[in-house]
């Protein structure tokens, strides 16, 4: 996938970097503020995107969540502080709750893939805390494949 | 003689009427020309009810002369600052004939004002007859000052309630905010600290450095974890051990991307303060890792972990069942992670029990509820 990383700490987002390289994914940029991670979606149409709430501009990060949403991309926050999300995730799948683990990242990264090429998903891992919508759609999708949830 | 002098000379003659009827030594127009109660009668039944007598209690209260008194209405007591509803529950109860008692401001001949306390009451002749009105007054001005004084002391103490109650939300606000920057920035102390050890850890050629970057890494993130459990609640002081160790050990499990591994929970909420969180999030941590190590990341198996109160004990029970498998153990690792898990049981008065039989391995870590819910008190 291309990948967008908005995070105004260098060190976090220089290591998610790696990370999601690592796993065989393109950063196509890191942004640390809102007009930064803009003009980098207007420019190169990230297929996902990781967003911190707090960026160097300030509480931003729902802006650029909305912007995403505008835009029909998937995306997911990555917060210290899961209250400042706005009730209807603001069009995220979901959240990270920071300070996450490397198992933890990697869990929610899976189901992110799966999620991103619509395949059949799995359970969504506890390190992805899931929006209002996602969570209605799991519970559906469990209801109509109940032998796939063993 | 003019229509004035002429009404006062009707009610001087009334006076004297009234006075004619008691002997001089009357006992009672005595007492009532006497008393240091002011007093007076009024005569309804000539044109606007005028002051026929009053005693010298009056005159000394209101500093008009019985003189002057005599054939006015009572209302040369009032003033501009009179309450008009008193004035008007005056004249009602004047024109029904019946008795009254009213607190009204009045005016003095100098101006001056006084709270009174007013009681009129009318007088009946033996035909039932309202023949008199009777008026007693009472000076209650200093009452009404003292009143004054109290309501404003309220109003004072009141304001300063209310100053320091401001005051107190302002600081718990401040507290609240400070609470919520300094988590903020403990959880990104943590993730960064995470960061620069997988970092390191990636672009080392050295297993064995990597190896132990990973090490340092999985206990900092066993914190990280705590951390991000802390302050989630209502409850800021207390932390769900079976709701951390559910989290942990899925997404530990997990990341090992095997379908032959079974987890089996069985979890009961057990609430610890926050104080103890850390020391018990090492000891799943190092129980967990333990059994993934010995063996479950190389060739599958089940793990079962129970976390509940028992007999006033607090358990933490955690069983592995591996097939026969040829792992190369590293002692070293093995001692270190026994080491954490030694003194992590200590530092809460915690009991380990290590059993074995065939291919499970259970580990039982016990602590008495008592020393969880004494440290919650200090």
């Amino acid at each position: 996938m291309n990948i967008l990383i908005v995070e105004d700490e260098a060190l976090l987002a220089l290591e998610l970097e790696s990370e999601l390289e690592n796993a065989g994914h393109t950063i196509v940029g890191v942004a640390m503020s809102s007009q930064e991670a803009k003009a980098i979606i207007d420019r190169a149409h990230p297929e996902f995107a990781f967003v911190d709430i707090h960026l160097l501009d300030g509480p931003t990060g729902i802006d650029v969540g909305r912007h995403l949403e505008s835009k029909d991309i998937s995306y997911v926050f990555v917060s210290g502080n899961l209250k400042r999300i706005p009730e209807d995730f603001a069009g995220a799948i979901g959240a990270i709750e920071k300070p996450y683990t490397m198992n933890g990242l990697e869990n929610a990264l899976s189901f992110i893939e799966t999620f991103v090429r619509g395949e059949n998903r799995g359970n969504i891992p506890p390190s992805l805390v899931p929006s209002p919508w996602l969570r209605q759609r799991q519970m559906t999708e469990s209801r109509q494949q109940p032998q796939s949830q063993s | 003689m003019n229509s004035e002098e002429n009404s006062k000379q009707n009610a001087r003659e009334a006076g004297d009427r009234l006075l004619a009827e008691h002997v001089s030594e009357d006992p009672f127009a005595a007492a009532f020309k006497a008393t240091r109660m002011p007093m007076l009668i009024t005569d309804p039944r000539q044109p606007d009810n005028p002051i026929i007598f009053s005693n010298k209690a009056f005159s000394q209260l209101t500093g008009y002369s019985q003189d002057e008194l005599v054939g006015r209405n009572c209302r040369l007591l009032q003033g501009p600052e009179s309450d008009q509803r008193a004035i008007t529950q005056l004249r009602e109860a004047i024109a029904a004939e019946r008795s009254l008692e009213v607190d009204i401001l009045n005016y003095r001949k100098d101006g001056s004002t006084f709270w009174n306390a007013l009681f009129m009451s009318p007088v009946r002749n033996s035909e039932g007859e309202v023949i008199y009105f009777f008026a007693s007054q009472l000076d209650f001005t200093h009452v009404k000052d003292k009143q004054k004084e109290l309501a404003a002391a309220r109003s004072s103490a009141e304001q300063e309630v209310a100053r320091r109650t401001k005051d107190l939300r302002d600081a718990l606000d401040a507290k609240t905010l400070l609470v919520h920057e300094v988590d903020h920035r403990v959880k990104n102390n943590l993730l960064t600290i995470a960061s620069i050890l997988k970092l390191q850890a990636r672009t080392s050629a050295d297993t064995t450095v990597q190896k132990t970057l990973r090490s340092v890494l999985d206990r900092v993130e066993a914190l990280s974890t705590v951390q991000r459990k802390l302050f989630t609640t209502a409850d800021v002081e207390r932390f769900d051990v079976s709701d951390f160790a559910r989290d942990l050990i899925t997404d530990m499990i997990g990341a090992l991307r095997r379908d032959d591994i079974k987890v089996h929970f069985d979890l009961s909420p057990v609430l610890v303060p926050a104080i103890k969180a850390s020391p018990l999030a090492l000891i799943i941590n190092e129980l967990v890792g333990d059994a993934v190590r010995r063996g479950l990341k190389d060739s599958g198996g089940a793990i079962d972990i129970c976390i509940r109160r028992l007999n006033g004990h607090f358990q933490i029970r955690v069983k592995d069942t591996m097939p026969p498998v040829d792992v190369e153990v590293d002692s070293e690792a093995e001692a270190f992670s026994r080491t954490i898990l030694e003194t992590c049981a200590r530092q809460v008065n915690a009991k380990i029990e290590r059993h074995q039989h065939h291919h499970d391995t259970i580990v039982d870590i016990r602590l008495p509820v008592g020393s969880v819910e004494e440290s919650r008190k200090a």
